[in-house]
């Protein structure tokens, strides 16, 4: 859609700052370029307008305002998407929610704590924490991600192996509906009359409305942890281990693999205490009880060493578990330093698949001309090959997106999926057919006109579209801001 | 019904898979028998049975069990059952993947019997699961005790197949444990109870068989201390698989000690240490608070546990089940119980007290000291409830019950984003019309 015209801005930008305040609506393009994009870089798409509403009332009269004018309009929690989620329309307003960040309660008793959508992931754990809780889902990014964002791509962390992805951990949602009207869905307790309106705005990327509270479970943290680390000396052994350990009945709390280019990547940045010349390692973490903790461990270490792991150690203690995580969780942070860009790419395959499927990307990925990095969650067959490449290199960022749609044929190929836990968004809306036949989309368009039906709630995600009117093209790679901060993390 | 469209039926399904008139008799719902019941063996059959339906404008009726055939209101015509009871395939197990697909009408016992044979099982464990199936069990979101660690079919669902009534094959999710491509179709299929398509396929995650599994029981003098265990248990290392909580009725029907207040009733699963030691504590805790003799109960209980309130009454003449805060449970089915007594009426509690979620059955005799009205103390019952923030819902009662009390909460606001799918996925009203809640 085209630019508003001056005048009709002028008097919409009033309209938006007596709702919310002037110093809290943005239209100097300077600013607006700091919302042009997500963390997908690659896709850019200038709004209007950002405004930052405090309260659902301000959420719900942007958006009747929107309706009004017939502007389209977007959420936007911290911007870390991976897929373009939160892009605006060309001209339309960005809703951040990043001011509407509160825990507004939190109930130990029945475990459940009630929190603004714009409320950092990781904060929420540290709320609760003194009184021995934690919000399970632990995205990657989670020192800045929101968790109306991760409402949204019903995200996915390490940890979600045996805990489930965000939707297994939230009961309610209060909704400002995309005509305005404010809605709660579910509540706290873990039945409500009719269909599963949370299950199915979970996960609706911002095509269902904007999420103004959120009731989530909290969880007891487990009374014992146990890390294990693997190192194999090929990566066909590191993904038979998987299957092994799966085979042996055990379903630890986290299995992430991390290859030979990571590895080294992670080593040069951070000296996380990997054996540089391994082809791949395994981190698998244990938790629960401490009674039969040992005896758990020894199975993960047996199944490791039967697949041809040549070395296994489990962390002394927490300062050496802490420095293993790190290596997993900043190894996005390590390629910003060994390339001037890459890109991540999110599919997932049947657990048994992995060999085959690991070499076919790095296949894949070479027959490009490009290098890749796979760090992912193995234990749900959630892949994540990291494509490097230099932006200013002509054609190079063509050959990346071929080489990603080739990936992702490759997952659907063998009977997975092209999102474990990052979206469609805009970077995969053209992926769908891959494994949605048209009567699939169909049907899902006819839910989305249930919630959605003027089409002004985040146009242009997910449904396949032959054109998109973000610009795509080379730009300057920029890293994320958590990426440049190599992603300490907690735990 | 016309004899066109019962030839039509016939010719589909082959004449032996379609009943009529007297055949019908396990199919009649609250005295109202279908015109017929036809029973399809393949996907293409149920498009072609929902074809013919939906041409003749008569509502159809998906059956899987009929263990929850009775909740919510009978369709206001009759219509066509049409029984998933042949589409019975194991389609596939790959166990390293920990993923299985299966047709609808598999029993959950069934499926559960092959997945054991190869060291898996599918983590939930729904009441009467001999005659549930997988498709009954997804559109009536059936769950049991084992819900508290592993959750319910929202849990373990990550893909389904439905023929929606215009005919249409979908498939929602997909075959792998993560996967956000696309909206959550699954999620919506899940407790739909039949009136948005029919499913006649889904994916599951399953999980390996643990080493060991225990019941574990104790008695208490006073409901309310039993309700005090809950919450310690709660907040204490433990990993249960289950917590259950039965008042005396229902625990003197799950066989658990007669004449007593109440009993708590604890599974725990995983390594044969972690079982013992937790047996172990469990009895140091409850007896720190009241609760005697802990003890284990055989592998059998299990099945008893969530139908313990129903049992404990008989032929109940109602069933209202709620979801709470946990920590509302115990006062309910205390004040609930008593609300009841003074109305004359004898009821049986059982909860998933960790959940929150409680069934309470009402006895058939009432001791009448006065004019029992049942009504009166099912709608005093769901006043309560929502005066705790919980909801309630009424499993079973008689049809003239029904219509003094709805089935269902109202769903608010949030009904008619319910009512617009509706109309999306069924736009004739074909698939159960009247049943579900908003008049869906
Ligand atoms: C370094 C890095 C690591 C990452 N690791 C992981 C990982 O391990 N697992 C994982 O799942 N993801 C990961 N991600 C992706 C990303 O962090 C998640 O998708 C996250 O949930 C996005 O949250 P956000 O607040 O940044 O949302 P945004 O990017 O701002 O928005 C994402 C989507 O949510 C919508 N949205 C935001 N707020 C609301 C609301 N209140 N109501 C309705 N819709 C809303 C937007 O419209 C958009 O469609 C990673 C990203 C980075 C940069």
């Amino acid at each position: 859609m085209a630019a508003l015209a001056e005048f009709r801005k002028a008097s919409l930008r009033r309209e938006l700052e007596s709702i919310v305040g002037a110093s809290a609506v943005l239209t100097d393009p300077d600013e607006l370029l700091a919302y042009e994009s997500d963390g997908l870089t690659m896709l850019r798409a200038l709004a209007d307008f950002v405004v930052f509403p405090t309260s659902a009332e301000h959420v719900s009269a942007v958006v009747r305002l929107a309706n009004r004018e017939g502007v389209p309009f977007v959420a936007r929690g911290a911007g870390t998407g991976l897929s373009g989620g939160c892009l605006p329309a060309e001209g339309g307003i960005v809703v951040s929610l990043m001011r509407m960040n509160r825990v507004l309660e939190v109930d130990y008793e029945n475990q459940i704590a009630v929190v603004e959508p714009g409320l950092v992931n990781l904060h929420l754990s540290w709320a609760v924490g003194r009184r021995g809780y934690y919000y399970a889902p632990d995205p990657s990014s989670q020192q800045a991600c929101t968790v109306g964002g991760n409402i949204a791509n019903n995200s996915g962390g390490p940890h979600t192996l045996k805990y489930g992805v965000t939707t297994n951990h939230v009961l309610g949602l209060e909704v400002v509906m995309p005509d305005g009207e404010i809605v709660w869905l579910g509540g706290r307790t873990r039945a409500s009359a009719g269909y599963d309106l949370v299950g199915v705005f979970v996960g609706s990327e911002g095509t269902f409305g904007v999420a103004t509270k959120i009731v989530v479970r909290i969880l007891k943290k487990p009374q014992a942890v146990k890390t294990v680390l693997a190192v194999f000396d090929e990566i066909d052994q590191a993904s038979a281990a998987v299957s092994a350990i799966i085979a042996r009945g055990l379903v630890p709390a986290a299995v992430e693999m991390i290859d030979q280019l990571t590895i080294q990547a992670v080593e040069d940045a951070f000296d996380c205490g990997y054996p540089r010349d391994a082809a791949a390692a395994l981190l698998v973490e244990l938790d629960g009880l401490t009674v039969g903790m040992e005896a758990q461990a020894e199975r993960i270490v047996q199944a490791c060493r039967d697949s041809g792991a040549r070395e296994v150690r489990t962390a002394r203690d927490e300062a050496e578990r802490q420095l293993l995580w790190k290596g997993r969780k900043s190894a996005f942070g390590a390629y910003g330093r060994i390339s001037p860009a890459y890109m991540v790419m999110d599919g997932v395959i049947p657990r048994t698949k992995l060999p085959y499927v690991l070499r076919r990307v790095n296949d894949i990925v070479a027959a490009h001309g490009l290098r890749v990095g796979n760090v992912f969650h193995a234990g749900d067959g959630n892949l994540h090959p990291n494509i490097l490449y230099d932006p200013r290199r002509a054609g190079e960022e063509a050959r990346v997106l071929a080489a990603g749609a080739a990936i992702m044929r490759l997952c659907a190929e063998v009977g997975g999926s092209i999102s474990g836990e990052h979206g469609i968004g805009l970077e995969k809306a053209d992926f769908m057919p891959f494994i949605f036949s048209p009567d699939d989309l169909a049907l899902m368009q006819r839910l989305k006109n249930a919630f959605n039906s003027s089409g002004l709630c985040n146009p242009g995600k997910i449904f396949p579209t032959s054109k998109s009117c973000a610009e795509v093209g080379p730009a300057a790679y920029r890293p994320h801001a958590i990426e440049e901060k190599g992603l300490a993390q907690r735990f | 019904m016309p004899d066109a469209l019962l030839d039509g039926l016939r010719g589909l399904v082959g004449p032996a898979n379609v009943l009529t008139g007297i055949e019908l008799g396990p199919y009649v719902i609250e005295g109202r028998t279908p015109d017929a019941a036809v029973f399809p063996r393949s996907v293409a059959e149920v498009v072609g049975v929902l074809a013919l339906a939906t041409e003749a404008e008569l509502p159809v009726v998906p059956w899987g069990g009929g263990t929850a055939a009775a909740v919510g209101l009978p369709a206001a015509r009759a219509g066509i059952v049409l029984g998933l009871s042949r589409m019975t395939r194991l389609v596939e197990h790959e166990p390293g993947d920990l993923t299985a697909t299966v047709e609808a009408g598999v029993t959950v016992a069934g499926l559960q019997s092959a997945l054991r044979a190869r060291g898996q099982w599918l983590s939930l464990d729904p009441p009467d699961a001999e005659r549930a199936t997988v498709g009954g069990v997804v559109a009536a979101d059936a769950s049991g005790p084992r819900r508290h660690l592993y959750g319910t079919p929202r849990d373990l669902l990550i893909g389904v197949t439905v023929v929606t009534a215009e005919g249409a094959v979908v498939r929602g999710g997909g075959k792998v444990v993560k996967n956000v491509a696309g909206y959550d179709l699954p999620k919506l299929f899940i407790g739909s109870y039949g009136t948005l398509g029919v499913v006649v396929e889904a994916t599951v995650k399953l999980r390996p068989l643990p080493d060991a599994e225990r019941l574990v029981c104790a008695s208490f003098d006073r409901l309310k201390d039993a309700g005090d265990a809950v919450r310690a248990l709660m907040s204490s290392d433990l990993v249960p698989n289950a917590v259950e909580l039965l008042d005396g009725a229902a625990a003197a029907a799950l066989g658990a000690g007669a004449g007593l207040g109440a009993a708590l009733v604890v599974g725990f699963d995983g390594l044969d240490e972690q079982v013992v030691w937790q047996c172990d504590e469990l009895a140091r805790l409850v007896t720190s608070l009241g609760g005697r003799d802990p003890r284990a109960l055989p592998p059998e209980a299990w099945a008893r546990l969530a139908p313990a309130a129903r049992a404990a009454v008989g032929q109940p003449v109602a069933v209202m089940s709620f979801a709470l805060l946990p920590t509302q449970v115990t006062e309910t089915m205390e004040q609930g119980a008593n609300a009841a007594r003074a109305r004359g009426f004898h009821t049986a509690w059982a909860a998933h007290a960790s959940v929150g979620v409680v069934s309470a059955a009402i006895a058939p005799e009432p001791a009448r000291p006065e004019p029992a009205p049942l009504a009166a103390v099912l709608a005093e019952w769901r006043e309560m409830a929502h005066a705790g923030g919980g909801r309630a819902t009424l499993e079973w009662a008689p049809l003239a019950v029904k219509a003094q009390v709805p089935v269902w909460d109202d769903p608010g606001a949030a009904g008619r984003i319910m009512q617009r799918i509706k109309r999306e996925f069924d736009p004739r009203n074909v698939l159960n019309p009247g049943r579900f809640v908003a008049g869906i």
